[in-house]
């Protein structure tokens, strides 16, 4: 079953179209890793999932509900980390994330358990606007793990952490969906990164969807159409070198 | 880097922040009643001004009370929020540039602005002038250069004002504080200009300078008259050290 | 609930003092006033009330506004600052909420000014004046017509703070309002109606009508401008 459809899902700014009918299938309790580069359209296509801005043309179902008619029903199941920071600075971390908590009606012990998975306990007290990049990244996590939610929209979360943080957020990406029955739906710009986290993937390139599947799926077709295959990346890059050349040179 | 390329870059800085358009409405809201009300300005012959004495007076004088003090508030917190947002007053602390130039820049950018503001001033005033002149059939215009003379005389006289405001800005961290005592600081200049302590309290001196101009140009009226000592070397004083006090603090925030 | 929330918000800002702060400078007006020169009022044949505020009411209540519109500013400069506004976009609350939230949050801390403001002048009346049996219902009477004309001042103040981004652009407007509040003449009815120019009204110069005539249109503003900024909340996500 799928918890996230897309059905031709667009969004243009006037002559410019960010996201160009796409169709996506996210099924529940799985890692679904959107993958593109830079400006390929991946933060326009999670905004439209949370509301934050309205889609010009086709339609999508979040578990069996849609906007605007079912926000905050949606927004309820919905735990989202997009583009950090988003946060009052005048606040400590842990005031941060107790407004959340109250706004989405959680018991008070969410906060520490948040605060606990993404590792920010010791700073919990320190002012937000003092936090280092790594941890305004984690505290924007613990924003969307905190209580819990069904389903995860994740921005490139491990954007600005150390190696080490990466592999940590990684490994708990990995693990949510057995742990917390969570369905997560996850964007990179590296393939090698998604390629630990996810079980599906799909790629996007220029607002269009160049792929959706399994890696293994992937590997096997890329392989068909003779692009490299023993190094991921080199798949990756190969196919958005052919879909730019395809567009008439426009990169 | 010399002196002027900075404040070139302190004025790029502020490039499409909607300041002028903010300008240009205040200028704009400051005549309009001074031509709505034009026929007002034949009916002061109890303070025995001329009439198109009384329209420019009457409108300069409303600008120096309240707008102008404010909308340089307003000025030193979008120069504050252009370098938070996006912290880029730490790359400016981390470039080869001192930090009291730095400060400086910026404050010759505010007071650049209290001339445009004045210049906009004049402009607007000329405009209504034609306006309310052919309303009531008389010609309210006066020559250029007593104006000049006259409004050049209240920016001059608005830099101490603008200092102070400027060392709010600087050492006051929390905005609330800062643009809530520089617009209050405002409100009581009405009631100082009265007193014989107008010289300790920057922020009337442009409605001083004002009021006493008015008072030489209604031959019934007696409003204090500009007198130099002591007035101009406290004035210079308070503008030193406001100034030397700003040079100091500025960037510690950052780089504590 | 979303008053709790908001007034969290503001922790650190120095908002509350400063509410603090201008309430105490703005109810010293009177009282310096009194000290210095009493003797021009004392002898004036009124009730003390109404003697104090002639004198001191249009830089109490110039005071009063500008404070609104710093305060209101400050609020939605949190939301914008760092993004957070983004989040609460992404919550199950609606941007309303959090507009009365706030709303509810500026009109205490309004009750709270015109509270230590209406403790002067009623402090003032005792120690300068012979003290007549309806003074504690003249001041009780003079603070909520107070309050209820400062209501659309609040709404429109935040209604203009919570359109930009920018808090010099929201902050620039307002001082614009308050500057042409300052310019209309307090006799014309219809001109005084301009939401920021109400609160310089006063009960004593004004008969029965027309005092009622200003509380309805307090009320009546205050509805439309809260329905106005639902709409404009509407719109704008619609854009975004």
């Amino acid at each position: 079953m799928n918890i996230i459809e897309t059905q031709n899902l667009t969004k243009s700014y006037g002559k410019f179209t960010a996201v160009s009918e796409i169709n996506l299938h996210v099924p529940k309790g799985t890692v679904y890793g959107f993958l593109g580069p830079n400006g390929a359209g991946k933060s326009t296509a999670m905004k439209m999932f949370l509301g934050l801005t309205k889609p010009t043309g086709g339609a999508f179902v979040i578990n069996g509900k849609q906007f605007p008619g079912d926000r905050v029903q949606i927004l309820k199941e919905v735990g989202s980390f997009i583009e950090a920071p988003a946060f009052y600075g005048n606040l400590t971390g842990e005031e941060n994330l107790d407004i959340i908590r109250r706004i989405l009606g959680l018991p008070k012990s969410s906060v520490s358990e948040a605060l606990e998975i993404v590792g920010l306990t010791q700073y919990r007290k320190r002012l937000a606007k003092k936090y280092s990049l790594g941890m305004k990244q984690r505290l924007g996590l613990a924003g969307a793990l905190i209580g819990k939610p069904p389903i995860l929209i994740l921005d490139e979360p491990t954007n600005g952490l150390d190696p080490v943080g990466i592999h940590e957020i990684r490994a708990l990406i990995r693990s949510l969906p057995q742990q917390f029955e969570c369905t997560v739906f996850v964007s990179s710009h590296l393939l090698s990164e998604i390629e630990l986290m996810a079980d599906n993937i799909g790629i996007l390139n220029h607002g269009r969807l160049l792929f959706e599947g399994t890696l293994d799926t992937l590997k096997s077709s890329a392989a068909s159409m003779g692009y490299p295959t023993d190094n991921l990346e080199d798949t990756f890059f190969a196919l958005i070198d052919a879909d730019n050349r395809q567009r008439g040179g426009v990169r | 880097m010399s002196f002027l390329f900075l404040v070139g870059v302190e004025l790029k800085k502020i490039r499409r922040s909607k300041i002028f358009l903010i300008l240009v409405l205040a200028t704009v809201i400051l005549w309009i009643p001074s031509v709505l009300n034009a026929d007002l300005n034949f009916g002061m012959q109890a303070e025995g001004i001329s009439p198109e004495n009384n329209f420019f007076i009457q409108g300069f004088m409303a600008m120096a009370w309240f707008i102008f003090p404010a909308t340089m508030v307003v000025i030193t917190v979008l120069q504050n929020q252009t370098e938070r947002a996006g912290h880029g007053i730490l790359k400016m602390l981390a470039l080869p540039v001192s930090t009291a130039k730095l400060c400086m820049a910026k404050f010759v950018v505010l007071v650049s602005f209290s001339a445009i503001q004045f210049l906009m001033s004049i402009g607007m005033y000329y405009v209504s002038a034609t306006i309310a002149g052919s309303m009531q059939n008389y010609n309210f215009i006066l020559p250029p250069l007593f104006i000049f003379k006259e409004v050049g005389m209240m920016w001059i006289s608005s830099i101490p004002m603008l200092s102070l405001f400027w060392l709010l800005a600087v050492c006051i961290q929390a905005p609330v504080f800062s643009i809530g005592i520089g617009l209050a600081s405002v409100v009581p200049s009405v009631l100082i200009i009265n007193t014989k302590v107008y010289f300790a309290y920057p922020m009337a001196y442009p409605f001083f300078v004002i009021t006493s101009e008015y008072g030489k140009l209604a031959t019934n009226l007696n409003t204090a008259q500009v007198e130099l000592i002591p007035w101009l070397p406290v004035a210079a004083l308070i503008t030193v050290v406001c100034l030397m006090i700003s040079c100091i603090r500025f960037g510690q925030a950052e780089r504590r | 609930m979303s008053f709790g929330l908001e007034l969290r918000k503001v922790k650190r800002t120095g908002f509350l003092p400063a509410f603090l702060g201008g309430g105490i400078l703005a109810a010293a007006v009177p009282v310096l006033n009194m000290a210095f020169r009493s003797e021009i009022y004392v002898g004036i044949n009124a009730a003390p009330v109404n003697i104090l505020l002639n004198a001191n009411w249009q830089i109490m209540s110039m005071f009063n506004i500008l404070l609104v519109v710093v305060g209101a500013c400050i609020m939605y400069n949190t939301e914008y600052a760092e993004g957070a506004i983004q989040k609460m976009c992404t919550l199950p609350t609606k941007e309303s909420t959090m507009f009365f939230g706030k709303i509810a949050v500026l009109i205490a801390v309004s009750i709270l000014l015109l509270l230590i403001e209406t403790i002067s002048v009623f402090g003032c009346s005792v120690h300068w004046f012979e003290v007549s049996a309806d003074l504690y219902m003249e001041t009780l009477k003079s603070f909520g017509f107070f309050l209820l004309l400062m209501l659309p001042t609040v709404f429109c103040a935040l209604l203009i703070a919570s359109l930009s981004k920018n808090m010099w652009i929201g902050l620039g407007i307002g001082v614009m309002c308050v500057f042409a509040a300052t310019m209309i003449p307090s006799q014309n009815f219809v001109l005084t109606l301009f939401p920021f120019a109400l609160p310089f009204q006063t009960l004593e110069n004004h008969t029965a009508d027309v005092i009622r005539n200003y509380a309805a249109a307090g009320a009546v503003e205050t509805v439309l401008i809260a329905l106005l900024e639902i709409m404009i909340l509407k719109v704008r996500r619609s854009f975004e």
